[in-house]
Order: structure tokens, then C-alpha cells, then sequence
């Protein structure tokens, strides 16, 4: 057997290798034996890094030394929310500078929650001579200067992402910096920015870039410069609006509806800022052809939002307010039965009283009409355990379920029972269920039906819920595939942790804030699991000044074998042997 | 919520056991309270503008929603509570004329009561009153996008928000 392995030249087996592209399937083909790990480390040309503290630079790099694309996730989820406090880490200045001399290939770079300065941005714009992507997702720490230097630098640069980035937006000057000669751009997203960029250099970048696709503008584009951008690049695919708001006036209206039918590709649409109802129907002519419509920043109104969805009957992805209500979700149910993702976002998060019909109507109607409806995030302020169990019943296949009820710990409420019969539905019946964010009043025995049926569970969001420790212990113990639990104000504490502490180096982290962990827990985890690092947050102040029975304010325990980190600010403590005995 | 059932008691996982952890009941007050605190918000509302039931949007951590839906979510409100729309108001035998936000107020109630303070008399809305008590009144007027005057009150308050252009307050005796 093992002379068959080896009768392959290696050069065959790197050519059948280039054809797997999972990082599961490569790192099941890196095992088999020591050959074929050392062929496919060396052509091995994507890299994903789920945790950017689990692995170091220089080990990844001396691994694999022949990357072409990598992808790196820094904060936990909850920083999203504010949960993370500011400083905590997941700097990217590291691994540009070691990817800098080892990778002088590199062409693509996907960033999500990380901490990029424009100090890292010069630094790609510099070392990389076929650099093609940069995707910035939710990250922060850098200006327009740093997106100058990649403009001005990355001949080859194809596409430039910063969706839901926090920048520091000096000016739309920066856009000016792509040369003249430069007519690659495939994608464009700047959304998140701020400032206006020059419209006349944005006309003039989309109409010399042949092969745009993807154009998200930001909110400061005006609606009367949307026609003349849109007919210079009339094989775009997707297209994000700036402001979609202007005094009705008949000829803005019909440039742009002209515009809108030009654009026989669109299948993508977002934007949509400040959107005025009287401008809408110059889409109408692309609804039907249109796959995914991003509405959440469109404060339109059930009636206009009806007439919309009800023309998009390709529809294949909604993102909208709750002005869609029960009846807008009607007859999405009725009219786009290609639906495979929806998410309903709160017009008033922080109204105590609901403020439009949307309750759990809705989702049960989509849930019925939609067969192919797998994703679902939906807020509302209102829920049943029979609304669950009957959208547990209708869609079976869901496999991305977040329910969020404004007011937390809301009962059923017709029945004022807690839900955990609903939520146990739904992973009774969602056999394939991959990610699950819970809501409402929940005791333990939702978690005894998680770690019973939750077997392909592999996030889970937990908020105000529980009772006891047995509720966190289901949980650690059921469901086979976790590999990211997080969790807010929920009575769990040390017992469950200790008692599964294996299981937590099988997950790729785990998040508790607001519980009852204590910090001799903390220090106990750190010291028995060496492959963890056991990260107490504590604004409070070091958390050996309070005895070790008190609870700990925030708790992230994550694989890693990189050891504890160095970079980390005044309130974080990685709880190891040796922080354990300077704690003490 | 009652007790667990047997089922589960197999599991030495009872809370009971475990001192360090609150009592369920002096959690649950606890939590209680702190769902009170979200909804008020994490922060101290010093501000006089903007609604003090809403909390400060950018410390806030519940609901789950990011950032920028936050902001922009919140920015809407803010726009919809500082749109204004000053008119001039002239008040008869007096040249020098104040000026009014009338999106200040919700309606004819609320702006007679502004008028009244600003003007420091007493007003009609349409003249009503018999012939003896009407040189104590004044009438109040506005012109429209026409160029006609007309008596503040005759039509609903949105349309009257449409067409007025500015107000004058006249003696009831003309």
C-alpha cells in the first residue's frame, strides 16, 4: 500500500491536488502519509484562519510557503454588539509583515473584525506586485490614506470590499488615486464610507473598467449622479444605491428608470438610503430578474414594500425592515417561492411598544409558501411555541436559524410558557441545523432538547437563558459538532465548564460574558488545558485583587496553538500557568 | 418555572450543590433588573434633545443589531425630529414680527398656547363670540401659498402645514 502512495510522481499528485479546493478535504489529504503532507503543503494557495490567535504567522508560513490567498477572523461575534471592549487585539499589522517577505505572490487578503492601520494598508499596497484582493469586513484602525495607497499602488488590483468597516474618513480624495491606466476593478464596495467621493473620477473609473461587476456606492452619492454611473457600466451585476431620495421630478425619474433597464445583468440590489417611495417603480422593469435585494436601510413603508416583493419572483435572498409586516411577508410567501434567506431587521430597536404589525405571523407565512427557505434572521417582538414548532414542521431544512425578541426573556405569549418546546422543534425537526441564535424565556430543558437533537449544531447564541450550569453542561456535552458557542447574562458557572473542559479544545471558541464563571475556574482551565488560552476580560481591575469566587465580567477561552498572545490591553488576562502564579 | 424533572437528576450538575453560584430566585431579580436597565438604556440620558427613552445608540448592546443599521436607524428619528419650518408671525399694530416653528407643534392646540405666550394675550380661533367681549380678542390669520388670508383653523393641521405661509393676528372687530 504504502509503495502504491509513493509510485505516483509527485508532479501527478500535485496536478490532482489542485483540484481540491476544501480546507477539510486538503487537510485529510495532508494526512495519509508523509509524502502526500509534503506535497500538498507545498501547493497548498488558500489559507483560512477562523481565529487569528490560533496559529502564529511564522507557523502557517513555514507550513505552507507557497500561499496565494489568505483569510484571517479576529474579535469574537459579540464585538458586533459592543461586548468586545475596545482594544482588545486582532491586529493584522503581524501577518502583513511576515506575509510581506514570504509571500511576495500573495494576491488576495480577506480580513473580518480585525484591527487594520493604514500602516498595514501601505504595506500591501508596497509588497505585493499581483495583489488582486482586499476585502475589509467589519474591520477598523485605518483612513482613506491607507485605501489611497492601495489605489494608487495595486496595477492589479481586482477587487476592494470594505463592507461594514469603520474607517477614518478623511476625504473621498483617495478614489483620485487610481492611475489612469488602471481599468481592472471587477468589485467596489465603500458603502460604509462617509464622504463624498469626486463624482466625476468615480464616472470615470466605472466607464474605463470593462469588467465592473459589483458597484456598492455609499450613501453620499445622490440619486440624480445614479443614471449616468449605471450607464457607463451596464453589465454590472450588483449594484448598491447611494441615497435613493430627491424631489420627484419626471426627468431624474426617467433617466434612471432608463438606466435600470439598461442593465440587463442585474440580478443584486442594496442601498437604498432615505428611500422615497415615488422613486421605486424605476426598478420595477429588473425585479423579475433580481436574486437579492438588501432593503434594511429603506424606510419605506408595507404598502410600497409589497408592491416591490411582489414583483421579484427570483427572488432569492430579502434583507428588510419590519415596515414589511405580516403582510408584506405575505406575499413574499405567495410570489417569490425561490426564497432561500430572509432577514427581518427592527425599524425601533428601542421602542417599547411595537411600532408596526410584524410578529410571528410573518415568519410562519414564509415559512409555508417558501420551500426552499433555509436562513432566517428575524426580529420581533413577539413569539409562540406553536409558530416554532410549525415552522420547524413546514421547513425542515433550515439550516441557519436567529430569532431575536426585543424585550428578553418574553414568554409565549399567548400561553406565558417558556419556549422551549418551540426551539426543541425546531432542532427535532431541522436535522441539518448548522447555526442557531436563541430568544424569549428558555429554562434548561432547551438545552437538554439542544444537545439531544443539535448533532450538526455548530454555532450557538445564547441570551438570558437558562437556569443552571445543567442547561451550559447539554450544551457541551450533545451537540458533536460545536465549534462556536456564545453566551450573554445566562446563570452557567464553573461546574459545566470543568466538568467538559476537553470539549472546549474541539470548539474554535467560546464566549461567555455577564455569567457566573468564576476566576479560580478561569485559572483552573488555564492551567489544565495548555493548547487553550483562557482570556478574562475585567474592567473592573486584575482580577486576583477579588477573591476567586467572584464571577469574572467577560470570558474567552479559544484553541491556539501559538500559545497565549502579548498584544492584548490593560484589562485582559490570559489565564496560564505562569499568568496564574503572577495573579496569585 | 418549576423544578426540573427526575430525568435529569441523574447528572451531579444540580445548582444547589455549588454555593458559589447565586439562588435561581435572587438571580432572576437580578436579571429582572437588568433587563430594566437595557430598556432604559446603558447610559445617563444627559441631553435635553433627543428622546430620553432612547439610549445612547453607539453604547448600547441589546438588541443584537450592528452598528451601522444602529446609526442609520437612529439618524431617521433624529431627522424626523429636527426638520423645522419657521414662519414669520406678525402680531397687528406691532412692526416688529416674531418667527414660529410650526413643526414644533402637533397642532392648533399647541400653537395657539405658543402664541399665547409669545404675544402675551388671548386668541380665537374662529370669532365666536358675541359682540360684547369681542374687542378682548384677537383673531389669528395666515396667508397662503395664493396670497389669500384666511382664518387659522378651517382645515386639518397637515393641510394647513402645507399651504401656510405666514401668520398675522388681527382684532377681532374688523
Amino acid at each position: 500500500m504504502l509503495r502504491m502512495a509513493s509510485s505516483f510522481p509527485e508532479e501527478v499528485l500535485e496536478h490532482v491536488f489542485s483540484f481540491i479546493y476544501d480546507d477539510k478535504d486538503r487537510n485529510a489529504i495532508s494526512m495519509v502519509c508523509k509524502s502526500w503532507y509534503e506535497i500538498e503543503r507545498w501547493c497548498r494557495r488558500r489559507i483560512f484562519v477562523g481565529n487569528c490567535y490560533a496559529v502564529s504567522p511564522p507557523m502557517v508560513i513555514r507550513r505552507f510557503p507557497e500561499v496565494r490567498s489568505v483569510e484571517l477572523k479576529g474579535k469574537p461575534h459579540f464585538a458586533d454588539f459592543n461586548l468586545v471592549p475596545e482594544g482588545w487585539g486582532g491586529y493584522v499589522y503581524p501577518w502583513i509583515a511576515a506575509m510581506a517577505t514570504a509571500y511576495p505572490w500573495l494576491e488576495e487578503i480577506r480580513l473580518k473584525r480585525m484591527v487594520v492601520t493604514d500602516e498595514a494598508l501601505e504595506l500591501i499596497a508596497k509588497s505585493f506586485k499581483n495583489f488582486k484582493v482586499l476585502v475589509l469586513s467589519s474591520c477598523e484602525g485605518f483612513s482613506t490614506d491607507g485605501l489611497a495607497a492601495i489605489a494608487a499602488n495595486c496595477r492589479n488590483l481586482k477587487e476592494l470590499d470594505l463592507r461594514e468597516s469603520e474607517v477614518d474618513d478623511l476625504s473621498g480624495h483617495w478614489l483620485s488615486h487610481f492611475p489612469d491606466s488602471y481599468t481592472s476593478l471587477v468589485s467596489l464596495n465603500i458603502s460604509c464610507l462617509g464622504s463624498e467621493v469626486s463624482f466625476s473620477a468615480l464616472e470615470r473609473l466605472v466607464g474605463r473598467c470593462p469588467n465592473l461587476r459589483t458597484l456598492r456606492l455609499n450613501r453620499a452619492v445622490p440619486l440624480d449622479r445614479l443614471a449616468n454611473i449605471l450607464c457607463r457600466a451596464p453589465q454590472l451585476v450588483e449594484l448598491g444605491t447611494g441615497t435613493y431620495s430627491a424631489e420627484l421630478q419626471p426627468d431624474v425619474f426617467s433617466s434612471l428608470a432608463g438606466a435600470f433597464s439598461g442593465c440587463k445583468e442585474l440580478r443584486s440590489l442594496s442601498g437604498f438610503w432615505d428611500a422615497v417611495p415615488g422613486y421605486l417603480p424605476a426598478i420595477y422593469p429588473i425585479c423579475p430578474s433580481l436574486t437579492s435585494l438588501n432593503l434594511s436601510y429603506a424606510t419605506i413603508q408595507s404598502t410600497d414594500l409589497t408592491k416591490l416583493v411582489s414583483q421579484c419572483q427570483s427572488l432569492q435572498r430579502l434583507w428588510v425592515l419590519d415596515y414589511i409586516e405580516d403582510i408584506g411577508l405575505e406575499a413574499l410567501a405567495a410570489f417569490c417561492k425561490d426564497l432561500r434567506e430572509l432577514r427581518v431587521f427592527p425599524s425601533e430597536p428601542f421602542a417599547q411598544e411595537p411600532n408596526v404589525s410584524l410578529t410571528e405571523q410573518g415568519l410562519v407565512s414564509v415559512s409555508e409558501g417558501c420551500p426552499k427557505l433555509h436562513s432566517v434572521l428575524y426580529f420581533c417582538r413577539q413569539m409562540t411555541n406553536d409558530a416554532l414548532a410549525t415552522i420547524a414542521r413546514n421547513r425542515p431544512n433550515m439550516t441557519r436559524f436567529r430569532l431575536c425578541i426585543i424585550e428578553p426573556r418574553a414568554p409565549d405569549y399567548i400561553t406565558l410558557q417558556p419556549l422551549d418546546d418551540g426551539f426543541g422543534a425546531i432542532v427535532e425537526h431541522c436535522k441539518d441545523l448548522q447555526r442557531l441564535s436563541m430568544a424569549g424565556l428558555l429554562t434548561d430543558r432547551v438545552f437538554e432538547h439542544i444537545g439531544n437533537h443539535a448533532k450538526k449544531l455548530e454555532m450557538l447564541s445564547v441570551a438570558f437563558a437558562g437556569d443552571s450550569d445543567l442547561g451550559l453542561h447539554h450544551v457541551l456535552s450533545g451537540c458533536e459538532n460545536l465549534r462556536k458557542l456564545e453566551i450573554r447574562d445566562c446563570p452557567f458557572g464553573d461546574k459545566a465548564l470543568l466538568v467538559n473542559a476537553a470539549k472546549l479544545e474541539t470548539m474554535r471558541s467560546l464566549w461567555m460574558s455577564s455569567c457566573s464563571v468564576s476566576f479560580g475556574a478561569c485559572k483552573l482551565l488555564g492551567q489544565k488545558i495548555p493548547r487553550l488560552n483562557v482570556e478574562v476580560m475585567d474592567e473592573r481591575g486584575p482580577p486576583g485583587s477579588r477573591p476567586e469566587s467572584c464571577p469574572v465580567e467577560k470570558l474567552y477561552i479559544y484553541r491556539t496553538v501559538a500559545g497565549p498572545r502579548f498584544d492584548m490591553p490593560g484589562f485582559v488576562w490570559t489565564m496560564d500557568e505562569d499568568s496564574a502564579l503572577r495573579l496569585s | 418555572m418549576g423544578r426540573r424533572g427526575s430525568a435529569s437528576s441523574s447528572s451531579s450538575l444540580e445548582s444547589s450543590n455549588y454555593p458559589a453560584l447565586s439562588s435561581r430566585s435572587s438571580l432572576y431579580q437580578h436579571n429582572r433588573d437588568l433587563s430594566t436597565d437595557l430598556r432604559l438604556g446603558l447610559s445617563i440620558a444627559t441631553s435635553s434633545q433627543g428622546n430620553p427613552s432612547t439610549p445612547s445608540v453607539s453604547e448600547s448592546d441589546w438588541p443584537p443589531i450592528k452598528p451601522f443599521l444602529k446609526e442609520t436607524l437612529a439618524a431617521e428619528e433624529n431627522e424626523c425630529n429636527s426638520a423645522t419650518f419657521f414662519v414669520k408671525v406678525y402680531m397687528e399694530g406691532i412692526p416688529i414680527g416674531r418667527k414660529l416653528d410650526l413643526l414644533a407643534h402637533d397642532g392648533y392646540h399647541n400653537l395657539i398656547r405658543t402664541l399665547d405666550h409669545m404675544f402675551n394675550t388671548n386668541y380665537l380661533l374662529r370669532a365666536e363670540m358675541d359682540g360684547e367681549h369681542s374687542e378682548q380678542y384677537h383673531v389669528l390669520t395666515y396667508e397662503d401659498k395664493e396670497g389669500d388670508w384666511l382664518m387659522v383653523g378651517d382645515v386639518p393641521w397637515e393641510m394647513f402645514l402645507s399651504s401656510v405661509r405666514r401668520l398675522k393676528i388681527t382684532r377681532a372687530d374688523i
